[in-house]
């Protein structure tokens, strides 16, 4: 038999291997008894027994997520529980009660009203209607003594199929047992979405109906990273996904084979990420993005709102580094309280440090602020590093401010710690001034994406030139080559924090190429970290040396299979 | 009966987070509470599907209305959880 994809949207980049098990948590209803066959006293008793056991339930599975998952992401389950006491919706079963109907009926009925006018509330309110099913499923389940598949004890390598999972489905999956997940419905945000990334488990949602067809038992493959379910896998696809499967987490540093100690972080994009990052064994964070903290909102965040903030990643590393970018925004990102014209081509035009050097200086200096003051209060050791310099000038200008923004701190007598401080290279311009940057500074981090794109002219969001847009390019590498070395050259150390440091097929020409850190999404860091302990840098930097000589982007493809 | 209005701090509205600390906060009063939109009628705070359904954004304003022994104190309690943004609440 042949394989078959389906194709939903993936949402962790992870492939799983495994035999299907089918959830359905539908509770069918025969129809009611006759009013007059039913005793409201013994329904309302079952009702309030059901209550309690989903209190109990929900009280665990709330327990469980906040361990294994995060404080944020328990806190569903609070909602969860508010709405099982909550007396509009227990007053509407207990009058169903009394009307003559049992309990699972009375609780089909009183959570019909209740969903339907959230539901017509739409928006936000409509999420909460999907809240309120999952309730109502619960308690069906438990006043009709329904079997429940208990998820958390699922055989090992079995791949959960369903219409739809709630969260506290998802919360119960044991990562070391499930080797993925897909479903019929969601998105990409959905919450099953956001759990999946954060225990890491293989997942794609949102394939729609053909799901349904699949049968308990095949064997399929989840690739979370294509979005792919793929069913009667042939040799090869499945043993590639089970390869990607059986990577150990290291939490401690990692050396090479023959004992350079390279770090290895993580990328984040807000503090929830914090505990994934940990999780998947990071050393360190790589690139702290702070946008998150600005999109989205009516007034800029104050310094003590973003010292909170910082502090909370410090404390995450105790014994490793976080380096934070500022704010990088441009014409493409638009902020309320930013005023930011529209440009012709921004990402040629006012963005990253151009601005905090311009119209957002006031933004800047707030931001430097609470920086310096998370580096005195903070567990680990923070870096701070500028985006988008394209010249010196605006890196003395930045270690000017940072300057000012010390004296200031200090005659206010507040503590501070001025921390390491840094650029991306994302310009050619920067790679050609590496030498006079890397005296003035301590490390640089390589924006790859951005490299790539400005380095090969070729934008990250036009099709017609994605071909382009291709970090392997000759061109590419030997800019990263140039930044390496003028790095060295000056005392600084020199990271990676673009898409590329995250693909496990360049671990060793990355090494070779002298990169002292690598940072990326944390769910790819077990799989650097197993090319790091298996690479020797000898052989690494001579094969680096080859991609360097190469003419096309063509032939260093050909020399990284050729390598593996 | 005592009212009060109030402008809603938190960020995210009377949503996730803050609506179920406005719901908990209700409950551990006896008075009877409750809570209006802008020119709509007032639903019960103590439930949560009444909070939900209002709908209300940062920076709008809310009535509270309570009634019963406390209800002074339980309007004091609410107005705090509604003019204090989400990040500072204490676990």
């Amino acid at each position: 038999m042949s394989e078959r994809t389906l194709e939903g949207v993936g949402v962790t980049p992870l492939s799983g291997v495994g035999s299907v098990v089918w959830y359905d948590q539908e509770v069918e209803l025969s129809a009611p008894p006759a009013p007059e066959d039913v005793d409201a006293d013994t329904e309302r008793d079952r009702f309030s027994n059901a209550l309690g056991t989903a209190r109990e339930e929900l009280q665990a599975e709330r327990d469980r997520t906040a361990e294994e998952v995060g404080e944020d992401e328990a806190e569903i389950f609070d909602a969860h529980l508010q709405f099982l006491d909550d007396p509009q919706i227990t007053g509407a079963v207990e009058d169903a009660i009394d009307e003559g109907l049992p309990a699972e009926h009375a609780i089909q009925e009183g959570f019909e009203g209740a969903i339907e006018q959230l539901e017509a509330a739409g928006g936000r309110m409509a999420e909460r209607a999907d809240d309120l099913r999952d309730i109502r499923d619960r308690l069906l389940r438990i006043a009709t003594d329904a079997e429940r598949l208990d998820l958390s004890e699922l055989p090992e390598g079995t791949v959960l199929l369903a219409e739809m999972l709630t969260p506290s489905d998802t919360a119960q999956l044991d990562p070391d047992r499930v080797a993925g997940f897909a479903t019929a419905k969601g998105g990409r945000t959905s919450h099953a979405a956001i759990f999946a990334r954060s225990i890491g488990i293989p997942a794609v949602v949102g394939v729609g109906e053909d799901l349904l067809d699949i049968e308990a038992d095949a064997e399929v493959v989840v690739d979370g990273e294509a979005g792919d379910v793929i069913v009667d896998p042939d040799e090869e696809t499945r043993e590639r996904a089970a390869a990607s499967r059986d990577v150990e987490i290291r939490t401690d540093r990692v050396e090479t084979a023959d004992g350079e100690s390279v770090e290895v972080a993580a990328n984040i994009g807000t503090a929830a990420e914090l505990e994934g990052a940990v999780a998947q064994g990071a050393d360190a964070v790589g690139l702290f993005r702070t946008e998150f903290l600005f999109l989205d909102r009516e007034t800029p965040p104050d310094e003590d709102e973003q010292l909170e903030t910082y502090v909370e990643a410090l404390d995450a590393f105790p014994e490793g580094r976080v380096v934070v970018r500022t704010l990088d925004i441009g014409g493409d990102k638009p902020i309320p309280y930013v005023e930011a014209e529209e440009e012709d081509n921004p990402f040629l035009g006012t963005r990253g440090i151009r601005r905090s050097l311009g119209p957002d200086s006031e933004l800047f200096r707030t931001q430097l602020r609470a920086l310096l003051r998370a580096g005195a209060e903070g567990d680990g050791d923070l870096a701070v590093m500028f985006p988008m310099v394209a010249t010196v000038e605006e890196v003395d200008r930045s270690l000017e401010i940072v300057e000012n923004v010390a004296s200031e701190l200090d005659e206010a007598e507040i503590d501070y710690a001025v921390p390491e401080l840094g650029v991306m290279i994302e310009t050619p311009a920067a790679v050609f001034m590496g030498e006079q940057l890397a005296e003035r500074l301590d490390f640089f981090s390589i924006g790859t994406n951005d490299l790539t794109q400005y380095v090969m002219a070729a934008s990250r969001q036009n099709e017609a030139v994605a071909d382009l847009h291709n970090p392997r390019d000759p061109a590419v590498l030997r800019a990263i080559d140039r930044a390496v070395d003028a790095a060295h050259a000056g005392d600084a150390w020199i990271g990676m924090c673009g898409e590329m440091a995250g693909d496990p097929e360049l671990t060793e020409l990355l090494l070779g190429l002298g990169l002292d850190e690598l940072s990326m999404s944390a769910v790819t860091i077990p799989d650097v970290k197993a090319n790091v302990v298996e690479t020797d840098t000898a052989d690494a930097r001579e094969f680096a040396e080859r991609a360097l000589a190469s003419s096309t982007k063509d032939q260093v493809s050909q020399l990284l299979t050729d390598n593996t | 009966m005592m009212e009060r209005t109030v402008t809603i701090v938190p960020e995210a509205g009377l949503h996730a987070r803050p609506a179920s600390k406005l719901v908990e906060t209700a409950n551990e009063f006896e008075s009877e509470v409750q809570i209006a939109a802008d020119g709509e009628d007032p639903v019960d705070a103590q439930s949560m599907l009444g909070v939900s359904s209002l709908g209300a954004e940062h920076g709008e304003e809310v009535r509270l209305i309570a009634d019963g022994p406390d209800a002074e104190a339980a309007l004091d309690a609410l107005e705090r959880v509604l003019s204090t943004p989400e990040d500072e609440y204490d676990e």
